[in-house]
């Protein structure tokens, strides 16, 4: 099971704050999650797919990633604290 | 270093106050206090809500935090960020830095906020009466940062 987490703008687009899937046989990646939970609201260009930041296992990452069975993944908008 | 991510409110006095008393010995503290504006481009805000990761935010607090003070050797630091639901009016940050020496001090706050503007892991939305919408960080928050890449 994976663990997939959405924040900010990206939380709206789903319409949920937290979804469990089953890992993929072929194994899975963060682009791919990416283009599965978010892919109708990038085609439909309610975000640019670059404005979709991630991170695995509570660590931001740019690049595409394995994800395995276990890992926790999030998908959010650009950080705004302060 | 004392890293707070509060859900509630908290009162900015009584933190300096704390902070004085702990730290004052090193000579110098200076502080910034950040209180959510009742207005934001031209509309009414009634509140900020600052979402938040657990887990994740703290340790991106505290990077930016170990980075102040690794990079102005300052005594002591704390930063106390405000997460959740929070009010027009309310603090929702806090952060002092205490040192021998005053230009350390300044710049240890000055430096963790423009980082905390940009990189703690939060997303700002701002809600008022007929207001719903994300903040992204502005062209401005983005050069207060550059800044500290060139010095």
């Amino acid at each position: 099971m994976i663990a997939v987490l959405f924040f900010g703008r990206m939380a709206d687009l789903v319409g949920q704050r937290r979804v469990e899937l089953p890992s993929a046989p072929q194994g899975d990646s963060l682009f791919a999650l990416r283009d599965r939970l978010l892919g109708t609201a990038i085609a439909a260009g309610q975000v640019e797919d670059r404005a979709v930041r991630m991170s695995l296992n509570r660590v931001v990452s740019r690049d595409d990633r394995a994800v395995a069975d276990g890992d926790e993944v999030a998908f959010f908008s650009v950080f705004s604290g302060g | 270093m004392n890293i707070r991510l509060l859900e509630h409110p908290f009162d900015a006095a009584e933190a300096h106050a704390g902070f004085v008393n702990a730290h004052g010995a090193f000579g110098a503290i200076a502080s910034f206090i950040g209180v959510v504006r009742a207005t934001a481009a031209g509309d009414a805000v009634a509140h900020l809500y600052l979402d938040w990761y657990p887990g994740m935010t703290e340790a991106s607090i505290e990077a930016i935090a170990d980075a102040a003070v690794v990079r102005f050797g300052v005594a002591a630091l704390a930063i106390w960020h405000r997460c959740g639901r929070v009010e027009a009016g309310q603090p929702v940050v806090f952060v002092a830095a205490a040192s021998p020496h005053r230009r350390a001090a300044f710049e240890a706050v000055d430096y963790a906020m423009d980082r905390l503007k940009s990189e703690a892991a939060f997303w700002k939305r701002e809600v008022g009466p007929g207001l719903d919408r994300w903040v992204e960080p502005t062209k401005g928050d983005t050069e207060d940062l550059e800044r500290w890449n060139q010095s």
